[in-house]
């Protein structure tokens, strides 16, 4: 098949305009005074990183950062004894489960905010069908279920595809070898399923810290998150000068983590097995 | 059966509570679409007995619909449109570009297929960013065709990731033997390569396909001003969850069951193959 390789070569093309024309002109507004609208004659500055210096861009970056770690670890907690589970299940038990875990991603985000932003009033549908409200609304309690609830089937899915992957005599080697079970899942299960939680820490980590719509919603204005930010300066102040030159700073800083992930990935799980 | 250690019934006892709290928190949202969808108050805020009017609205008022209506049917027009595009361009460009990367020596493979994690690992708004941006440097004015473009972008790593894992499975020396007995090179690869990755191929369009219909932020940065998908209008009206037309939730609700469907067919067919009479 090696006659075919060129069919590959229009991708490589196609993702370094797509990716990397665009990062180099991030940095580029970034560290400079280029204007996004009206590009021409611009000179290089450090001043944009004072977008830093602005007080809700340091809450809402240290909020992002927190949020996202302590959406991701709780993840993992629940996350990997769920996945195990699943994976001593009889096979078409264990297919209904993952089909009923995958279903909920297949509707609108956005629609799914909505419903939280109900369960969470006061006075709503849930209240009045379950009998008792959650008022939780404006608070932070509000944007970490939120939170929990969208991304972690993000960490069960590649937890659950490295588990069920493994070759479960391994197990018995252990076993028979003489470790316990608590030595047996240390020494053995945990380290074969490194690839699944890179995975699954990326894919919960990075969209709770990036998150905007939901700490918006459910969260208000009390728990700026730096997504809101972003969105602040690329869509709803972009026509003002040096906005998006500061947007794109947030952002680098936020790509700095998915770079991070990336070589992470890359590390572990170079074609992706985990990731679909 | 062997016996349990007091250890291991613990971690099962504790599991299955982990696994039934995680269906709950997965569900909660869905029961609550499901119920505003035939709640009869038309603020949908308050359960005010049980009613199919927005469905009947959705499907068939086109005689009189309020103005929101109409809006909202575009949106959904325009979701269901560039969807099928998207679709339709990502899963030929994403099985020619995995053909293509399969065919690479093992290095350049992997590099390629690293480069293919990219969109897929990059958190949606750093996308939706850099695409803005490099769509308005290169002169596009913001709308349908850059969503389009975006859309196609993000959808065609996941046909790759699907479709490679087939390519590996297959026997190389059919394709050659296919050359041998007088077929070009592409004719191969018609006839021997893309009938043997099929399942990959559907499976990638299948995603592809959700992919696009449930995005938002990526849509949301390409959009410029004049076009709305479901979830941009959606997210307009947000701010005032008011005056949000409950014909929304009958629309998710149908997705829903449109989505159970196609997987419970493909699941039967499955099923049937892997029995053999």
């Amino acid at each position: 098949m090696h006659r075919l390789r060129r069919l590959g070569d229009p991708y490589v093309v196609w993702m370094a305009t797509l990716i990397l024309l665009p990062t180099v002109f991030l940095v580029l507004l970034s560290f400079s005074d280029l204007s996004f609208f009206r590009p021409g004659g611009f000179t290089l500055t450090l001043s944009q990183l004072r977008v830093f210096g602005s007080p809700i861009v340091r809450r809402s970056l240290s909020n992002s950062f927190l949020f996202a770690s302590g959406v991701s670890v709780a993840s993992f907690l629940i996350g990997y004894p769920v996945a195990y589970l699943l994976t001593t299940l009889r096979e078409s038990t264990k297919r209904i489960l993952m089909a009923i875990l995958i279903l909920p991603l297949w509707t609108n985000m956005l629609v799914r905010i909505t419903a939280w932003e109900r369960i969470f009033s006061q006075n709503s549908i849930f209240s009045d069908v379950f009998g008792f409200a959650i008022p939780i609304l404006g608070t932070a309690g509000a944007v970490w279920i939120g939170l929990l609830a969208m991304y972690l089937p993000f960490m069960i899915l590649p937890l659950f595809s490295v588990l069920d992957k493994m070759d479960k005599r391994l197990i018995e080697a252990a076993k028979d070898l003489g470790a316990n079970d608590v030595q047996t899942f240390l020494r053995v299960v945990l380290p074969l399923s490194a690839s699944g939680i890179v995975s699954g820490f990326i894919m919960t980590f990075l969209p709770s810290l990036t998150a905007f719509a939901l700490p918006e919603t459910l969260g208000w204005r009390n728990i700026p998150m730096i997504g809101m930010e972003i969105q602040k300066q690329f869509i709803l102040k972009g026509f003002e000068a040096d906005a998006i030159n500061q947007g794109a700073v947030i952002s680098l800083s936020i790509m700095a983590f998915s770079v991070l992930s990336f070589l992470l990935i890359a590390k572990v799980d170079k074609e992706g097995e985990t990731l679909l | 059966m062997k016996r349990m250690t007091p250890l291991k019934f613990a971690f099962f006892g504790f599991s299955y509570a982990l696994l039934i709290g995680a269906f709950a928190l997965l569900y909660l949202p869905i029961v609550i679409i499901f119920l505003l969808s035939i709640n009869s108050s038309t603020r949908g805020y308050n359960w005010q007995g049980f009613s199919l009017e927005w469905y009947s609205q959705l499907l068939f008022n086109f005689a009189n619909p309020s103005s929101d209506l109409v809006l909202f049917r575009e949106a959904i027009f325009n979701t269901i449109w560039i969807a099928l595009r998207s679709t339709f361009f990502a899963t030929i460009f994403g099985t020619a570009f995995a053909i293509g990367i399969h065919a690479r020596d093992k290095k350049r493979r992997l590099r390629m297929m690293v480069m293919n994690n990219v969109p897929v690992v990059n958190p949606d708004i750093v996308t939706g960013i850099s695409l803005m941006v490099v769509f308005s440097l290169l002169g596009f004015a913001l709308g349908e065709t850059t969503v389009l473009l975006a859309h196609i972008f993000f959808s065609i790593p996941y046909v790759v990731l699907s479709v490679m894992p087939k390519l590996k499975q297959l026997d190389p020396h059919l394709y050659e033997a296919a050359l041998d007995l007088g077929c070009t090179r592409l004719q191969g690869a018609w006839k021997v390569i893309i009938p043997n990755i099929r399942t990959g191929i559907i499976g990638g369009a299948l995603i592809a396909f959700t992919m696009s219909i449930d995005d938002f932020v990526i849509s949301y940065f390409t959009s410029g001003v004049d076009f709305e998908n479901v979830s941009i209008w959606l997210y307009t009206k947000m701010r005032n969850p008011q005056n949000l037309n409950p014909t929304l939730y009958a629309y998710n609700v149908l997705i829903i069951l449109i989505t159970i469907a196609i997987l419970f067919t493909i699941n039967r067919r499955r099923d049937k193959k892997e029995i053999p009479a």
